[in-house]
């Protein structure tokens, strides 16, 4: 009988950089143990994989780096739950699992020779930072590119080392937000919630395609200014966190409306999500 | 291609030859707790049910808890190893056609690429034997959702009873081995005819996937739900019910990745740990129990995902009853 496919077996990891990116939210860089995986191993920005710490569990987190930057995956996750407190606990050099990557993804073809608006909200910025990334290390596909990253306070935005790296680039745009109350003295971004901001930086419409993700009410609103902008559903991108265990159509967990987020998302657009019972 | 119709006298018979022949025998017993699937240890032990067992045959194919991985540290490395996949062959023999049909929709879910490979297993090593039904329940419904009685979805022999014993079909080329094997009990019989199926008093629910997803934000739900406990039991005795969580049992060392069966009626199912619930009580996760089985998989499977077994109404302990549910939008749109 053996060897076997075993569809639920992770392919081993090594921890190989952390980086605290707030005070609960920390981002591991993780290498493949098997060269051979290490090699073969691609994935599309906008899929996701089940992360594992052995003993503990798994837990589900999109992919945070650029499939542009080879050689490691990423992820981003805030401290929340058994699988989270003990994937903060890995040290560099620890042994972790990652299954997958699953899903479908950011149709990143399309966006080729339009303008690029980009939304992050929180922890939210994590799968919206691997389609960003992958389309700057492809830069003069694009025309413009805007991103908006969003935080409750200065502390909890994400990413600081990149957004410092994005700010001083020519070529595209970085606005950064944090909730009324959430700025510090020396603050220099906007203050105020996403939706508001967005509708202040007034990005045109015309032949510009959107991504954006947060958490759910941010995504509600954030949808609503983006019509009011004037963007088509169908070019108004997002992607849905929803419990999941087996990442590929089994467990059942992330049915919603006719659809498996896990294998038919977790990217949708604003027109397919209107399609969906308000179930998420 | 015509075959004569052949006769098996005798389910013990068949039973017994099969147990002989060196392979399981899983059928309805008698026993300690609900009536169920058990693999048999003589044929006599064969009980077929008045009309079903309390517990449909799932669990020999989907067991409720089951290994997928196990782990073991050394140092900072880990090993991995495969638990073994089930070898043994087994035939499930008295299954009721709703029963064989639910097996059919759990092999569309987990044979679906990528393949689930202890279910595949264990399917294929498994023969479904199906009996088709005398007698009908108040709750029984297959009728309702595309089946009957004596339907052949799922099975790869039926029995239909007949005069002096059951008319034998052989569906699959499973079946046809399993006839020929046992030959010597399966009689020629060009004029058997199969007694007429029971007739089923419940309503169709034909088009009722597409009455129910117009009815989502319905106010109805509420009060159709405002009695279900959430406590799953619906779903532990559906024979097509198949969702599942993964969790790890480990001491420090080692350890393994455990499935189990899971419940969209369970509040914990759907609930982030950021304390989000996508369906936040339990109207809105008993409608989403209605909703998956009788319209969004008619969408994603080609047909609903009920069998109507009427199990999850006989046995729920407050009196759901998810044909009644779904009935109610049929008829009022």
């Amino acid at each position: 009988m053996q060897p076997m496919d075993n569809a639920y077996k992770p392919h081993l990891v090594t921890v190989e950089a952390i980086t605290d990116e707030t005070p609960d939210v920390r981002t591991l860089r993780l290498t493949f143990k098997d060269p051979n995986v290490a090699h073969a191993f691609t994935f599309r920005a906008g899929q996701f994989a089940e992360y594992s710490s052995f003993g503990d569990g798994e837990c589900v987190f999109c992919i945070a780096s650029p499939p542009t930057r080879k050689g490691y995956v990423e992820c981003s996750f805030k401290l929340a739950g058994r699988v989270t407190t003990a994937l903060r606990d890995a040290e560099v050099g620890d042994t972790l699992g990652f299954r997958g990557p699953y899903g479908n993804s950011f149709p990143i073809e399309t966006f080729v020779g339009h303008n690029l608006l980009f939304i992050g909200g929180g922890i939210g910025m994590a799968p919206v930072r691997s389609i960003f990334e992958n389309c700057l290390d492809l830069r003069d596909q694009f025309k413009e590119i805007t991103i908006l990253n969003g935080a409750r306070s200065v502390a909890d935005l994400v990413y600081k080392q990149q957004v410092a790296e994005w700010e001083r680039r020519p070529d595209l745009r970085c606005v950064c937000t944090v909730d009324p109350g959430g700025e510090t003295p020396d603050w220099k971004g906007e203050i105020g919630f996403i939706p508001t901001v967005l509708e202040k930086m007034a990005p045109s419409a015309d032949d510009t395609y959107a991504v954006l993700c947060g958490p759910p009410i941010m995504i509600k609103l954030t949808l609503q200014t983006l019509a009011k902008l004037g963007f088509p559903p169908e070019r108004i991108y997002t992607t849905l966190e929803n419990r999941m265990k087996c990442g590929f159509g089994k467990c059942g967990r992330c049915n919603v409306g006719p659809v498996y987020v896990c294998k038919d998302g977790p990217v949708f657009s604003a027109a397919q999500l209107a399609t969906l019972p308000p179930d998420m | 291609m015509s075959q004569t119709p052949k006769m098996l006298k005798d389910l013990g018979a068949l039973a017994g030859a099969i147990m002989a022949s060196g392979v399981s025998v899983v059928a309805p017993s008698a026993g300690p707790g609900p009536s169920r699937f058990r693999r048999l240890a003589s044929a006599e032990e064969l009980a077929m049910p008045r009309v079903n067992t309390q517990l449909p045959p799932k669990e020999h194919l989907f067991p409720p808890t089951e290994p997928l991985l196990r782990f073991r540290y050394r140092g900072t490395d880990v090993e991995l190893t495969d638990p073994p996949l089930p070898a043994e062959k087994l035939v499930l023999l008295g299954v009721r056609p709703c029963d064989a049909a639910g097996i059919a929709l759990l092999d569309a879910v987990f044979l679906a690429d990528p393949t689930d490979p202890f279910y595949a297993a264990r399917r294929a090593n498994a023969t479904i034997v199906a009996v088709g039904c005398a007698r009908a329940d108040d709750d029984c419904f297959c009728t309702a959702v595309g089946l009957s009685p004596h339907s052949s979805y799922g099975s790869d022999l039926l029995l239909l009873p007949a005069e002096g014993g059951y008319l034998a079909e052989a569906v699959t080329d499973k079946g046809r081995q399993l006839v020929a094997a046992h030959a010597s009990l399966f009689t020629d019989a060009a004029s058997a005819r199969a007694a007429a199926p029971p007739k089923l008093q419940r309503a169709s629910l034909d088009g009722v996937d597409e009455q129910l997803q117009a009815a989502f934000a319905d106010a109805r739900w509420a009060a159709i739900a405002a009695r279900c406990l959430g406590c799953a039991c619906c779903a532990s005795v559906c024979p097509t019910c198949h969702c599942f969580d993964i969790a790890d049992e480990a001491s420090a060392r080692s350890g393994v990745r455990l499935r189990s069966w899971d419940a969209c009626g369970l509040e914990m199912f759907t609930k982030h740990t950021s304390g989000h619930n996508p369906r936040p009580n339990q109207p809105a996760r008993f409608r989403q129990r209605v909703m998956h089985k009788l319209s969004y998989s008619v969408a994603s499977l080609g047909r609903p995902l009920c069998v109507g077994c009427g199990r999850c109404i006989s046995h729920c302990p407050v009196g759901m009853d998810i044909h009644q549910a779904a009935a109610q939008f049929a008829t009022s749109g």
